[in-house]
């Protein structure tokens, strides 16, 4: 046979049998390797969230989709303000277990997959079996009179005493008495901001009174329920892109029309907490 | 280098590099595009003409023109480089050294600041975001919005991003200076001053002036800055038109 003759001419067939064993190899091992990298490097994608009904403060303008979760409270000895956080259970869904932690409050299904947005998903005190107590303890620097509450400090009844008078200066007094607490954040880890307010409307919007006797019955049982001596909260993420607002927190928002309503500085969105209402939401999945 | 004994007349030294005179580059009259337009026409040719005249001198000159383009980049270029590379790290090392770090105190979670903004060259595509005043609630759909406000808001970028790169193609530019085009260049006094409006709108809660009027401000303004220069510009042709045949006429005098 000479140099230049061709062992395996293409009417043989050989060298595009060839060229098809190796490149499907080649792409095989190919998408092998990138699965098992992608494998490797992520973490795997975590349970319990899902389509969640829930309580909020209603969003009213601005840009973000939905209102801000209400977190159902109650008064423990007497005195301390305390988020209520339902007892962890595992249940098997879709045959994987799931640790839930959800309750019957006035009549809704309170779940603690209503925090499940804006990343606090991943917060370790949103475990539902999380090592943490339920207190809201205060956190200075947004309102003055929290100045004198030392950080960390659990939120009390007696210091909301003037809470039928107080203002700031910012839209009409008497609303109420806001305070920027945070929630199962005890220790080194991630801090779950909440806001906390006692408002003599909260009474009311219970009652139905006045302009609140459009409220639904199952509103406002479940505000009966998930409030206390005029005290509500609720997660103090703006549903936009994460800011912490605040209510009557910022000069600013008069001019938006929000002096009298939780304010996101970030993108003027505005919170209205005298308007409960049921949303849903896609809660994200919490890390494992 | 062979042509070298053949050749009589001057000629650059670059023969045979395939290096090509600038002036064996730029198109005969003929070959420019053809102005239409009788101003932008005029102006051309006058720069034409004058540009023609300049390089028939330089050909009559005995000046020998030489092709030396640059620097060899070993060793020339390399020092140089090599200079500046040691200067600037020196000044980087300096500046760490005698600077002491600054590290602030960890953000508060519990905390937002009350001013919140981009960067301020982001400042126009923030406040794209923040049109939802222009949002129409449809009374078709019950009063209810074709697209929530944030979709809305992005779609305006697309929408701006997308006239800036049709600009070009809609006016290929024949014009070198806005008295040639006083539309076009109008257009694009309007695109500024947009880009403008649109910033301060977006930084609307720092911004002294009542919302609704800011939100009108930022759409009439561009036009309003775009009628006012295409009146100017429209009123200036004909002092422009005058001028260049003066200073064309002073430079080269009729024959």
């Amino acid at each position: 046979m000479s140099a230049d003759e061709d062992k395996y001419p293409s009417e043989s067939g050989r060298r595009r049998f060839v060229k098809g064993v190796v490149g499907s190899a080649a792409l095989g091992s190919v998408a092998t390797g990138t699965a098992a990298t992608i494998e490797m490097a992520t973490s795997a994608a975590g349970a319990g969230g899902g389509i969640t009904e829930y309580f909020a403060i209603e969003n009213t303008d601005g840009p973000a989709p939905r209102g801000m979760p209400i977190v159902p409270i109650e008064i423990r000895n007497d005195n301390e303000i305390h988020g209520v956080w339902p007892e962890p259970e595992t249940r098997t869904i879709q045959g994987q277990e799931v640790t839930v932690a959800e309750t019957d409050i006035g009549g809704t299904t309170y779940s603690t997959t209503w925090y499940q947005y804006c990343g606090v998903q991943t917060y370790e005190g949103i475990q539902p079996d999380a090592d943490q107590d339920n207190a809201f303890r205060s956190t200075g620097g947004t309102y003055d009179w929290q100045d004198d509450v030392d950080d960390g400090s659990v939120m009390t009844l007696d210091m909301f005493d003037d809470y039928e008078q107080w203002g700031n200066g910012i839209g009409r007094d008497g609303l109420g008495k806001p305070a920027v607490a945070n929630w199962r954040s005890e220790g080194d880890v991630q801090t779950i901001p909440v806001q906390v307010l006692r408002s003599p409307e909260v009474s009311k919007m219970i009652d139905g009174e006045g302009k609140y006797s459009s409220l639904s019955g199952d509103t406002r049982s479940f505000l009966e329920a998930a409030t206390q001596d005029d005290v509500m909260a609720w997660l103090n993420k703006c549903t936009h892109f994460c800011c912490v607002p605040g209510f009557k927190a910022f000069g600013g928002s008069a001019r938006f029309g929000g002096e009298d309503s939780v304010y996101c500085q970030c993108h003027q969105s505005i919170y209205d907490p005298f308007s409960p209402v049921k949303r849903t939401f896609t809660a994200l999945p919490r890390s494992e | 280098m062979t042509d070298d004994t053949d050749t009589t007349d001057e000629r650059t030294d670059g023969g045979e590099t395939g290096i090509v005179p600038p002036d064996d580059e730029t198109p005969a009259w003929s070959e420019r595009k053809a102005r239409k337009q009788g101003l932008s026409r005029l102006t051309y040719e006058y720069f034409e003409r004058a540009r023609r005249e300049d390089q028939d001198l330089r050909q009559q000159s005995s000046y020998v023109e030489r092709d030396v383009l640059g620097f060899p980049a070993w060793p020339h270029e390399m020092v140089r480089n090599l200079a500046l590379t040691s200067f600037f790290v020196g000044m980087i090392i300096i500046l760490s050294a005698t600077l002491p770090p600054h590290i602030d105190a960890p953000a508060n979670p519990s905390s937002t600041p009350e001013v919140i903004l981009p960067d301020w060259y982001l400042y126009w595509s923030f406040g794209l975001l923040k049109l939802g005043f222009l949002n129409p609630e449809l009374s078709l759909l019950g009063g209810e919005k074709l697209m929530t406000d944030r979709t809305y808001g992005v779609l305006a970028n697309l929408v701006v991003v997308g006239i800036v790169a049709i600009v070009p193609f809609l006016n290929k530019g024949s014009a070198r200076r806005p008295v040639e085009q006083p539309f076009w260049a109008s257009v694009g006094v309007a695109g500024v001053v947009f880009s403008f409006t649109i910033a301060v709108l977006s930084i609307k809660n720092l911004v002294p002036i009542e919302e609704g009027l800011l939100n009108d401000l930022t759409f009439l303004l561009p036009i309003v800055a775009g009628f006012i220069s295409y009146a100017v510009l429209k009123s200036m042709r004909e002092g422009y038109m005058f001028n260049l045949n003066r200073r064309y006429y002073r430079l080269r005098p009729p024959k």
